[in-house]
């Protein structure tokens, strides 16, 4: 079977999952106690980022595994082409985001409030990037060449399949593509980060936070990916990828997610030793508020495939590898939580002229503010579910095997 | 290997190339011939395995002293900073625990390393001068080596170990004792 069908079974149960999502995000939008109904929008933002994320690192990883001369992913490389083409989708829903920051539907942003600017020298220092213009100049100018790449990479991968010759042209073009992405990359992700997620806690930075995201969704798409190709060898497809395979996209995922705990605690002790009040404001609030989700994170995403990734087999076996997969993907989108919702729900208190714990989000927990509740559940399955379907869609598009790809061989072979 | 004193006669097929070594270890086994040990210049994938060689277990081991080597920093940080000599540093409680993780890692990879090394040159009988001869250079470089012992085998054994070498394509067959 080297053509994916998308079943009318799958696209029922998609639609169903991307139905209840969208039911979440009206009950978020018009249930919302809250002022300019920051639950909707935090929802709406942390899983766009979240999933949009995914998709970006799916490229990267992509472009820096032709750089490094590496075959084994060669036969499934068309999943991590349709991964990372939700890039598109995702720029749309950003969209959605840009302009409402015009239109003042929402108060996610504290710069964005030209009044707060005006009588507030920290947020007038750092105007000349937080403003307006620059998010959205980032968001589509940064967005579109992530996805210009993404495209041009798989439309290389697609004219090698149909006229591919000896000389490995189109390979050794994609090499330079990818090669030309990693910078760019590298500085894009990291500008773009600050503004879609660290500017919601606009007093606050940290020089590290880019590649604390970066790492996050780094873990999350070998999740993904992994979960993506299990399921799809359950159904028949690529029978040519084997333990061999996921036992290496499960290094990538116990690796990362340990850089990713480096990165978390890096952070967290330089802050803590230096003990400065604008630094310290970030965690002080997480681990008084937030305090399930704070300590959580590290046993999700860091105990948990630390010690069942640790051994040998159960980077090999289905059961762990999706048991740990799932956990961690749900613990970095938990972390998403707990980065989104803080600083921009004291925003928007803020904007409604209230202060302080006047609307009793002090010690109780919130659902939808200090925990998820069902409705942010339902969101994220809703947009999982339309990210399974934008994949399934592009996969469906070309063979799953690409043919003269100078890498194929040593990928059907792949030995650890 | 060199434990005992005995000298061993060792009749040995040089091959030129990996996968003719690893059909040959294949063949071997297939004939229940007992081979003594097989040399590579570099890890051959499927080797193991064809040998019927079992998974390492230094990794447990690995494991094991790692974990020594956390408790250790950390008991030790512990004892020191709250019960034998308390010094408040910047302000922070005695027991600060995110300043004892980074010595607590270092230790922990130490151990581990340190332990790994020692059991592994210990379960090989290695340690400074040890003598472990070489049957022959260029297995270091570009040859793959098949080792029989030969110790009181007769003549019509050994022929059928040299004509196993001939048969699955070894470019030397050569003796040494060693």
């Amino acid at each position: 079977m080297n053509q994916f069908t998308f079943e009318s079974k799958q696209k029922t149960v998609l639609f169903g999952f991307m139905g209840l999502g969208l039911v979440c995000l009206l009950l978020a939008y018009f249930t919302d106690e809250q002022p300019h109904h920051v639950r909707f929008w935090t929802n709406f933002l942390q899983n766009t980022v979240f999933f949009t994320g995914i998709a970006f690192i799916t490229l990267f990883f992509s472009a820096a595994s032709i750089t490094a001369w590496a075959g084994w992913y060669t036969k499934f490389k068309r999943v991590m082409e349709a991964m990372s083409l939700f890039l598109i989708p995702g720029l749309a829903l950003l969209a959605v985001i840009v302009a409402g920051l015009w239109l003042g539907w929402h108060d996610l942003y504290h710069w964005a409030d030209a009044e707060e600017v005006a009588k507030d020298p920290i947020l007038a220092g750092k105007a000349g990037f937080l403003n307006k213009g620059w998010y959205t100049l980032g968001t589509f100018i940064i967005v579109g060449v992530w996805i210009y790449f993404a495209m041009r990479l798989r439309s290389l991968s697609l004219a090698e399949d149909q006229n591919g010759g000896a000389d490995f042209a189109h390979h050794r073009k994609m090499r330079i593509v990818s090669a030309a992405f990693l910078p760019i990359a590298g500085f894009s992700s990291a500008a773009i980060i600050w503004q879609w997620i660290m500017s919601l806690d606009a007093h606050w930075y940290s020089t590290l936070f880019a590649w604390y995201t970066g790492a996050s969704w780094f873990v999350s798409a070998m999740a993904v990916l992994i979960l993506m190709l299990i399921y799809l060898k359950s159904k028949g497809y690529f029978q040519g990828v084997y333990e061999d395979h996921l036992h290496d996209l499960a290094k990538f995922m116990f690796a990362i997610s340990i850089f990713w705990t480096y990165l978390w605690f890096s952070q967290y002790m330089l802050i803590w030793y230096a003990n400065i009040g604008e630094e310290t404001v970030y965690f002080k609030t997480r681990m008084e508020k937030y305090p399930v989700l704070f300590y959580g994170n590290l046993v999700l995403n860091f105990l948990l495939p630390f010690f069942i990734l640790m051994r040998n087999d159960t980077k090999r076996k289905y059961g762990s590898l999706v048991f740990v997969s799932i956990f961690v993907l749900l613990g970095h989108w938990l972390d998403m939580f707990q980065m989104v919702k803080p600083g921009a729900l004291e925003t928007a208190l803020h904007a409604a002229g209230a202060h302080g714990d006047a609307h009793g989000h002090g010690s109780s927990f919130a659902a939808g503010f200090s925990i998820p509740g069902l409705i942010e559940l339902g969101t994220m399955l809703g947009f999982a579910a339309f990210f399974v379907y934008m994949v399934f869609n592009s996969l469906g598009k070309a063979a799953l095997e690409p043919a003269n790809d100078p890498y194929l061989a040593e990928s059907a072979h792949h030995h650890v | 290997m060199s434990m005992d004193n005995a000298q061993k006669e060792v009749l040995f097929g040089l091959y030129d190339d990996e996968e003719q070594l690893l059909d040959a270890v294949k063949r071997a086994k297939g004939d229940h011939l007992e081979i003594m040990d097989v040399y590579t210049p570099f890890p051959v994938h499927g080797l193991d395995p064809a040998l019927g060689l079992e998974e390492s277990r230094i990794h447990i081991a690995g494991f094991i002293y790692g974990a020594l080597g956390t408790l250790t920093a950390f008991g030790f940080m512990t004892w020191v900073f709250t019960r034998d000599w308390p010094i408040i540093f910047g302000g922070k409680p005695y027991w600060s625990v995110p300043s004892f993780i980074p010595i607590t890692f270092e230790l922990t990879v130490l151990f581990s390393a340190i332990g790994m090394t020692v059991t592994f040159f210990t379960v090989c009988g290695l340690w400074p001068g040890v003598n472990n001869p070489v049957l022959d250079d260029r297995i270091t470089d570009d040859k793959f080596c098949i080792a029989f012992q030969t110790n009181g085998q007769s003549n019509s054994e050994i022929d059928r170990l040299k004509s196993f070498f001939m048969e699955t394509g070894a470019s030397e067959v050569n003796t040494k004792v060693i």
